[in-house]
């Protein structure tokens, strides 16, 4: 388990260079170890007849000897002697490697006679030599006769011993071949359990390295199959090599998907909450706004001032003045008192009416203003100041540039459906359809002159009533435009 | 995954222990092989054992059964004291004569020569030849009594010769109505001791009605022998009672005779030595008895002779030993030990 841990901890590189080795280093012992096997058999068949072929120079080298005596005692050749001296040594140091000992072994024993009847050859050889040079014909006659027995029985005896050593040494021989096919079968057994080995070990040692990314790979799959992260445990982490690393960072950059995820739905949450709270503060500073411009004009001083020009235009007798500042005075009179959110529907069509009686006395009654109005839903509660916007605008915008007496401002108040409808509709030059869906979408800016009424009054309505479409434009070119708001019925306080 | 990674890592247990297993089979099988290797190298390698002498010992006849127990009895006493005996001229592709493989122990430097020996004047010389070199030489069966040999180890001929002729006696008690007749065969070669053999045998059966009649045997080479007895006994105007053979050859060339010729039950056989058709023919009756040699009595006295005389110089060597013998019959067959554990006699 420790080396199966160790081994994981080790660099991928390193463990194919472990892999290639380890198989390597097998195929090299098992070349090494045949290669040693077949050399040993190879030195041991050469040595085998090794004894056959010294004793055969032997042979040659006594008999050269012999034959180099013979030489020298027949005419004292020097050629002779000299071939006698030089087969003399090389028998002197043959005779060093033969067996000296006595033993019960056949050819060891006979090895032994061999040396010592060539010692007794040498020696009587010598004497031989010694007594051709003192010229005593008899002695070195009965030497040289002695020395040619004796050098039969060794030839004999060599040639006995030779064959002797080339039975022995055939079954030697025959034993060697015979190891020389085990050690030819064994090497075969061997590659073969090698090569198995190797491709096993090839297995094992890759797949260590493979594995733990096929794990990676499936979790990959894992991943993706379940479309989210979020739900996916991460990867144990088995190994310290590059996959293990991989891995690892694999699993961290889960956890930071988990972890960014989980912070964006908390984000989008507080923005949500933020962008509510943004527009309740906008509605709450354009109430501040509308509270701080009301409150900018005395009423107090407005209405006394007012007054006192209608009781001066009275004492003057000037009844349309009187009227007129009256009017007036109604106008913002309105506009002090209904500072609260909600009012009666019949309230905003007063309001509505002193603003055209003003604007009528402005503009010398050129302004037509007609009312179609259910009396039943005089009662309704609506926000307050949403009606007098619109008229503006449709004056300012609509009619305004008509011939005196041409321009017309409806006002409209029926049932639709359960909802109280109020629609402000004029006949003046009508508005573009690129301003309109500005309006609806709430683009358009304080700043932006047309509209400013209208939005305010359409941010209003959507606050009061959440978001419900109350709120309707049309129009067409030189037609007029048609504003229509739809107060749900169940939603008034009635 | 789990069972998946699980299953994998079974897988590849599963791999590493094969690899193990093969892996020990294969160091297993390494071993094996080597020892393997070396038992026949073992085989190869002969094993011998080294002495601190040699001696030689030279038969007149190195391929008869008697030398062969004889040369035997020496090897296995000549072990036991630390010296080996070769069988000078076996295992060469010539047959050379005794003189040659005289010779070639002399030649050979050897330790001391155990021969057979003769009265032959080439023998004496050799003997002599052998002495010169600082070799001493035991005669063995059969002496040269004017060389210079250290001792002679063999059998009282003349009392060889008395066995036989008690033999006769008895077998001529058996049947007394008519005399007896023997054939002895004695070797074609002038040989000491068979004139002695045959003197004994005369003084022996002398007034006994017994009918001695005597034939040389040419056992100069094996085969010979074996024709010249059948010529011989073919020769024979009758068939005497009893054939006295004085060498194993000859006694087994004359048990075949008898047997070829169904004279099982008419001739009777004295024979020399204890080869086993020697002792078969006993048992079945076509050999009354036979005198065979105390190999192993024969051994120690030859051996000890040379030691001695290697170990103290010649004055302290007995000039003769008596080599003993024992005559082997019906009676005393079973209880007879032809490998000669037995020293007695």
């Amino acid at each position: 388990m420790r080396v199966d841990k160790f081994f994981s901890n080790i660099k991928i590189s390193r463990k194919l260079v472990a892999v290639f080795l380890a198989t390597s280093v097998i195929a090299m012992c098992v070349n090494l170890f045949i290669y040693i096997n077949l050399n040993q058999a190879l030195d041991k068949i050469n040595s085998v007849f090794s004894s056959n072929i010294s004793l055969n120079e032997l042979s040659d080298n006594l008999n050269k000897t012999h034959q180099g005596l013979t030489g020298y005692l027949e005419t004292k050749g020097t050629d002779d002697l000299e071939l006698y001296f030089a087969s003399y040594q090389n028998v002197k140091q043959m005779m060093k490697l033969l067996n000296s000992n006595v033993t019960d072994n056949n050819v060891k024993l006979a090895e032994r006679d061999i040396g010592k009847m060539l010692d007794t050859y040498l020696k009587t050889a010598d004497e031989a030599v010694q007594a051709k040079r003192g010229r005593n014909i008899d002695e070195y006659t009965a030497k040289y006769n002695e020395c040619t027995r004796i050098k039969d029985y060794l030839n004999t005896y060599i040639y006995s011993v030779n064959n002797e050593q080339f039975r022995t040494n055939s079954e030697n021989y025959m034993a060697l071949v015979n190891s020389l096919r085990y050690t030819e079968i064994m090497s075969m057994l061997i590659f073969a359990v090698a090569s198995v080995m190797n491709v096993l070990l090839i297995i094992i040692l890759t797949s260590t390295i493979t594995r733990p990314l096929t794990r990676l790979s499936a979790k990959a799959e894992e991943i993706i199959s379940a479309g989210s992260p979020e739900n996916i445990e991460p990867l144990e982490v088995r190994s310290g090599d590059e996959v293990g690393k991989v891995t690892m960072a694999f699993n961290e950059m889960l956890a930071s998907i988990k972890d960014y995820i989980a912070r964006i739905r908390t984000q989008l949450i507080t923005q949500s909450e933020m962008k509510e709270k943004n527009l309740l503060m906008e509605t709450h500073l354009k109430d501040a706004q509308l509270k701080y411009l009301q409150s900018q004009i005395n009423p107090h001083f407005l209405f006394n001032t007012l007054n006192a020009g209608a009781q001066l235009a009275m004492m003057e007798g000037a009844d349309r003045t009187v009227e007129y500042i009256r009017n007036m005075a109604d106008f913002f009179r309105y506009n002090v008192k209904k500072s609260s959110e909600t009012v009666k529907l019949s309230e905003e069509i007063e309001l509505v009416d002193s603003y055209m009686y003003i604007l009528n006395v402005r503009f010398a009654g050129e302004m037509l203003f007609e009312k179609d109005i259910d009396e039943s839903l005089l009662n309704v509660m609506v926000p307050s100041m949403i009606i007098q916007p619109l008229v503006e605008n449709s004056i300012k915008y609509g009619i305004k540039d008509l011939e005196p007496g041409e321009g017309k401002v409806t006002l409209s108040v029926y049932r639709e459906d359960g909802y109280a409808c109020i629609r402000v509709s004029d006949n003046g030059i009508g508005t573009d359809e690129e301003i309109i869906e500005k309006i609806m979408n709430h683009e358009k800016k304080p700043s932006e002159t047309r509209g400013v009424g209208i939005t305010n009054v359409m941010s209003r309505l959507d606050l009061y009533y959440n978001n419900k479409e109350v709120f309707e434009m049309k129009s067409r070119k030189n037609e007029g435009t048609h504003v229509t708001i739809k107060i749900p019925l169940e939603d008034t306080n009635v | 995954m789990v069972r998946k990674v699980s299953r994998n890592s079974i897988a590849v247990t599963v791999l590493a222990g094969i690899v193990l297993v093969l892996f020990v089979a294969t160091v297993a099988g390494l071993l094996y092989y080597r020892k393997m290797i070396k038992d026949l190298n073992e085989v190869q390698e002969e094993v011998y054992e080294e002495y601190t002498r040699l001696y030689a010992y030279i038969a007149e006849d190195p391929d008869s059964k008697l030398s062969k127990k004889i040369y035997k009895a020496f090897c296995e006493y000549a072990r036991d004291n630390g010296c080996y005996v070769e069988m000078t001229g076996q295992n060469l592709s010539t047959n050379y004569s005794k003189a040659d493989r005289i010779n070639i122990a002399i030649s050979s430097k050897v330790d001391g020569i155990i021969l057979e020996g003769d009265n032959s004047e080439e023998t004496r010389e050799l003997i002599d030849k052998a002495w010169n070199n600082g070799i001493p030489v035991v005669t063995v069966l059969s002496d040269n009594k004017d060389s210079k040999r250290i001792s002679f180890v063999g059998l009282n001929d003349y009392s060889v010769g008395a066995e036989y002729g008690k033999a006769l006696a008895e077998l001529r008690a058996r049947d007394n109505k008519q005399p007896l007749t023997a054939l002895i065969l004695l070797d074609a070669e002038e040989r000491n001791y068979d004139d002695m053999i045959h003197t004994a045998i005369i003084q022996e059966a002398s007034g006994r009605y017994i009918n001695l009649s005597s034939e040389k045997v040419n056992t100069s080479t094996p085969f010979a022998s074996e024709e010249d007895v059948m010529n011989k006994l073919d020769a024979l105007t009758s068939m005497p009672d009893v054939i006295i053979c004085l060498n194993d050859r000859t006694t087994e060339s004359v048990i075949q005779y008898i047997v070829d010729k169904n004279l099982v039950g008419k001739t009777t056989i004295l024979g020399y030595s204890d080869t086993e058709t020697i002792l078969k023919a006993i048992n079945k009756g076509s050999v009354y008895a036979t005198v065979a040699i105390e190999a192993n009595v024969l051994a120690r006295q030859c051996v000890d002779a040379l030691n001695e005389y290697n170990n103290n110089n010649a004055e302290y060597v007995s000039d003769y030993f008596v080599a003993d013998y024992v005559l082997i019959n019906h009676g005393n067959l079973d209880s007879y030990d032809p490998e000669g554990s037995n020293e007695g006699g």
